[in-house]
């Protein structure tokens, strides 16, 4: 009894020893190999400098002259023979690992871009289908000149269907024109439209659906809930190497408890993933009562200006 | 089915409100197909105006569109209910919709015609001369549905969502989603975001008043900071706990009063 337990305490003790031992051994094999990797990458006069250190060092009274030598030497030989391969070995694998990030963060701001970008409204869809359905009965052209007003917002909106990359300022009021026309068929005198945006600045670059959803809110909180109606400004302008779009209505004006929506909170973090801090969304409040949303951004008036960084 | 209803359409009067012109005229004109009886008596462009015009001409019927400027549909019912027959009109509600299948109200969808109008009308004729079921209790769930508390419940305060600022000329409106962090600087307080910096005259202690408690952290005395722009925090060389904020470089100081807010980071 008691032999075998002694036994099997010696067993536990020469274990625990040898996963010391073990344990020693993996400690200097990854000293080894940190060692290794850092002779391979270090720059060849710092090398020597330290060479040169050792070299001091090692010929004082109290230092081991020999093994610095042969130290140098070691290092020396490893640094020629093996270095260059480890170093691009390195290299390689840390551009690698940068290129998957890139790469990642790349499709990474695509996708949240994509679900960001508006969506079509139901309820604005069924009203104006509903529009359509009178507009038949009683005014046909004007029904059919609805219906294509429609099929053009459309086209323009569910992200399915929408061009790829970075619209241009004409392009974008063009499509605003559509979504203009049937709230202006729904609303008759209630909603008043101006858009005044120099000939020369429609070739701009400018963002997509954002123009669309600044009109919107100003339709959809401003002016809808007014019970005379009002009317909306589209204006843009160059101010150095600025474009500026406003978006100004006349409508019962801001509600500071209302959350901003998906809407304005859509358009800001978009500027920020296109320009970072050199684009801009300003709301501002006039004296004269109603809204005033600007968006500012990097004026590229070029049509074949690829993109927009 | 009745057969009074059926072959000798009563006679009735009824409101249209809608204020979508070419809308109050499709119903009109699918009135009169569906129920040659039934006269309009009156048309309103929004709410208020229906509740008015109901007063004045006291109609059998009224028909509401949801969605209305002054006062919405469902705003002008509670008005109404106890005096007409009513009916919604809507294009598109999903959440009213559900609680008028509930609550057993009558509604129209847009555009509204064929069996579903006829139904509608046969059910009304029934009615006409009746006294109006209490629906109050309905409108009052809807009313909460729609976001719009029949009595503003006082435990759950509206928080302050914009900031106004004066800059330059105008008055700007930040949101509070922008904001880094509010810092009171003597009389004013400093509103920083990732873009630009301003000063308001409203101070900290209303600004911590009004703003929502999870969106915003008292760390100190004098900073308020917003929960979602905080990197991290740090400790200083003196021990003090200091806030990093995100894509912003100036660090912020937590009071020793406040050093429970990140006890579990």
């Amino acid at each position: 009894m008691k032999k075998s337990r002694l036994a099997k305490a010696g067993y536990d003790n020469a274990k625990s020893l040898l996963d010391i031992v073990r344990e020693i051994g993996e400690t200097a094999a990854s000293l080894w190999w940190r060692f290794f990797d850092w002779l391979a990458q270090v720059e060849w006069r710092k090398l020597i400098i330290i060479w040169l250190l050792l070299l001091i060092l090692g010929l004082t009274p109290f230092g081991l002259p020999k093994q610095t030598v042969g130290f140098i030497l070691l290092s020396l030989g490893l640094k020629v023979l093996a270095g260059g391969k480890r170093k691009a070995e390195i290299e390689a694998r840390d551009a690698t690992s940068h290129a998957d990030e890139e790469g990642l963060e790349r499709r990474l701001v695509e996708a949240r871009m994509a679900a960001l970008q508006a969506q079509v409204e139901p309820h604005f869809l069924f009203n104006t289908l509903a529009l359509i359905g009178q507009l038949i009965e009683t005014d046909p052209p004007h029904a059919a000149r609805i219906h294509q007003n429609l099929i053009d917002y459309l086209r323009a909106t569910l992200p399915q269907m929408r061009a790829k990359g970075a619209g241009t300022l004409g392009r974008q009021i063009e499509m605003s024109h559509a979504y203009l026309a049937i709230m202006q068929a729904r609303m008759r005198a209630r909603l008043a439209v101006s858009v005044d945006v120099p000939d020369h600045m429609l070739s701009a670059t400018f963002p997509v659906m954002m123009l669309q959803i600044l009109i919107e809110n100003a339709i959809k909180h401003g002016l809808e809930p007014k019970i005379d109606g009002g009317r909306i400004d589209i204006r843009a302008n160059v101010d150095g190497q600025m474009l500026q779009v406003d978006v100004i209505d006349d409508g019962i004006g801001f509600n500071v408890h209302a959350g901003d929506g998906l809407g304005l909170a859509n358009v800001r973090e978009r500027l920020r993933m296109l320009y970072g801090q050199r684009a801009q969304l300003v709301i501002e409040a006039p004296l004269t009562g109603g809204t005033r949303a600007s968006i500012r951004v990097p004026y590229a008036p070029d049509i074949f200006a690829e993109g927009v960084k | 089915m009745n057969p009074q209803s059926s072959a000798l359409p009563r006679r009735a009067t009824a409101l249209i409100a809608d204020d979508e012109e070419p809308m109050r005229e499709q119903l009109r004109n699918r009135l009169r197909e569906a129920w040659p009886g039934l006269e309009i008596v009156a048309e309103a462009a929004n709410g208020i105006e229906a509740v008015a015009l109901a007063g004045q001409h006291q109609p059998d019927i009224v028909f509401l569109d949801i969605r209305m400027p002054g006062l919405s549909g469902i705003e002008a019912a509670r008005m109404l209910f106890n005096r007409c027959h009513l009916v919604f009109v809507t294009a598109y509600d999903q959440y009213a919709i559900e609680a008028f299948e509930q609550g057993a109200l009558d509604y129209l969808l847009k555009p509204a015609g064929g069996e579903r109008l006829k139904t509608t009308c046969a059910r009304l004729q029934t009615l006409i001369g009746r006294q109006p079921s209490n629906i109050e209790r309905q409108l009052g769930a809807l009313l909460a549905a729609q976001g719009k508390p029949a009595r503003p419940d006082p435990a759950k305060p509206e928080y302050l969502r914009w900031i106004q600022a004066v800059v330059g000329a105008n008055l700007r409106m930040i949101s509070t989603r922008e904001v880094l962090f509010f810092r009171a600087d003597e009389k004013y307080t400093r509103v920083q975001t990732e873009q630009s910096e301003v000063l308001i005259r409203k101070t900290l202690k209303e600004l911590a008043d009004e703003l929502d408690p999870d969106e915003f952290w008292r760390i100190h005395r004098s900073t308020l900071v917003r929960v979602d722009a905080i990197e991290g925090v740090t400790r200083d060389l003196r021990g003090r706990q200091m806030v990093k904020i995100r894509n912003f470089s100036e660090q912020l100081e937590v009071s020793r009063g406040n050093t429970h807010l990140f006890q579990q980071m």
